[in-house]
């Protein structure tokens, strides 16, 4: 195996694999993780590659101090990641809310099988697109992306990586069992991988205040050891990180938790469309349920229905604004989830009365067929 | 280690498209999922045995190997895996 970081070439890789090549190729530098199927092949790759780009493996004894060593290592200055699947996604949501809270960057994937509880270890599900957004207690905004192939876990890994130093705060990859475990080409190209370094102050020591916010809402970030004061705390804190427990505060700093995500929705947002602009119903769909709804829109266009589809990258923040705009021409939108209706509450909320909203559930531990999409979009056409 | 712990660890291997499988036949316990399972049809159930009696697994459609290592997530007993070569072409 190559000694590079980024090893350029074509590969036929599964995705939990791609995932840990586009973390690398991104700057990762710190893993610290807990085995569980179905990402153990993301901890595997690690704790193979790490050593021979100067990186960092741990193996810890839970997903809880695995979380932690990740806000520690980023802390230290490393771009760091873990990655889990939902159990482990549970144990986490503390230490991600404090990640929230200390704007700390890093990634978090999260390759869903079937739940709640331990439920198909080696199957897959998408239960868990509501605990990404609301999982720990308190208000803050959410960048989630959702892959659905090899090569797009490699890619959106470092997009994840990107946007965690761009708006400093804990990103997640909303992957599921089906795209961890799914061997697919997958291209590395060095020349093509754009990454965004920490933001490192320039003020000088005596007045750097690290919560202070530019003009995007972020702040910039010293790592220990590098002349700054470093100050951490989860509990409600003013600029200069020290805790200050008054309304004033937590109101400047709560809500900039949320608006750094919600008032830069412009340069976060990404959704893919395709033959929306003729539509009568549109799917919306993201990660692996994406794949069966692409084979029920093109069994559906060869049938002459005007379908459109509508996959979204990014799974939060939600593109609200776009599905209300493309919701205005439809009589009715359908949405294939692995799981009892999570993601299908948003879309009925973006498009209010104006189109009904048929969800087309799975419980998880398999796929849906085309043709249960197929059925619900005649059901609305 | 005993001296038939190291027994066991004996490893055969081939040379495949862009990469190499193993087998620890010794490992083997015979309950095929590698050759029921294995998405190009690699493997057949030979017809040695192994030291505690069973028929471990052998290649016949060498050329067909992607290195997939689907066989290696399925075995539960650690007997047989694929690895990429060192370089990749």
């Amino acid at each position: 195996m190559s000694k590079e970081a980024i090893m350029t070439g074509k590969y036929f890789m599964n995705g939990d694999e791609a995932c840990a090549e586009g973390a690398l190729a991104a700057g990762c530098r710190f893993f610290a993780g807990y085995p569980i199927t179905p990402q153990s092949e993301i901890a595997e790759r690690m704790s193979k590659r790490m050593p021979e780009v100067g990186g960092r493996f741990i193996q810890m004894e839970d997903e809880l101090s695995s979380i932690a060593a990740v806000l520690g290592g980023s802390w230290g200055g490393s771009k760091s990641m873990t990655a889990t699947s939902g159990p482990g996604f549970s144990l986490m949501m503390e230490n991600i809310g404090l990640g929230m809270m200390t704007e700390t960057p890093c990634v978090i994937a999260n390759i869903q099988r079937g739940s709640p509880s331990t439920g198909l270890p080696t199957a897959v599900g998408q239960g868990e697109m509501m605990q990404a957004k609301w999982g720990s207690h308190g208000d803050y905004g959410v960048i989630a992306y959702a892959p659905t192939s090899p090569q797009e876990m490699f890619d959106y890994t470092i997009k994840a990586f990107n946007k965690s130093e761009q708006y400093m705060m804990p990103v997640f990859v909303m992957a599921d069992e089906k795209i961890g475990h799914m061997r697919e080409r997958v291209v590395i190209d060095k020349s093509k991988v754009e990454t965004q370094p920490r933001r490192k102050p320039d003020a000088d020591p005596e007045d750097f205040l690290p919560y202070e916010p530019k003009e995007d809402l972020v702040p910039e970030m010293a790592s220990a050891g590098e002349g700054y004061r470093v100050h951490v705390t989860g509990l409600t804190h003013n600029e200069k990180g020290y805790p200050q427990l008054d309304v004033e505060t937590q109101k400047k700093k709560v809500g900039r938790l949320v608006d750094k995500v919600e008032k830069n929705k412009d340069d976060i947002v990404e959704i893919k469309t395709q033959g929306v602009d003729d539509a009568d119903v549109l799917i919306v769909s993201y990660g692996m349920a994406y794949r069966t709804a692409m084979g029920a829109y093109k069994q559906a266009r060869d049938k002459g229905m005007k379908v459109g589809i509508i996959r979204l990258v990014t799974v939060w923040p939600f593109p609200e604004e776009e599905i209300r705009e493309l919701s205005q021409q439809v009589s009715g939108i359908v949405v294939p989830e692995i799981n009892q209706g999570q993601m299908v509450h948003e879309v009925e909320r973006a498009c209010g009365d104006r189109a009904e909203v048929k969800l087309v559930p799975h419980p998880g531990g398999g796929l849906h067929k085309p043709k249960d999409i197929l059925n619900a979009l005649e059901a609305l056409i | 280690m005993t001296k038939s712990t190291e027994k066991k660890a004996k490893t055969k291997k081939w040379e495949t498209d862009g990469g190499y499988l193993f087998i620890k036949e010794d490992y083997c316990k015979e309950c095929s999922y590698c050759i029921e399972f294995c998405p190009q049809d690699v493997l057949e159930e030979s017809e040695s045995f192994n030291e505690k009696g069973y028929h471990p697994p052998q290649p016949v459609n060498l050329d067909q190997c992607l290195n997939c290592n689907f066989c290696g997530m399925i075995c539960p007993d650690f007997a047989i895996w694929t690895e990429e070569a060192e370089e990749n072409e």
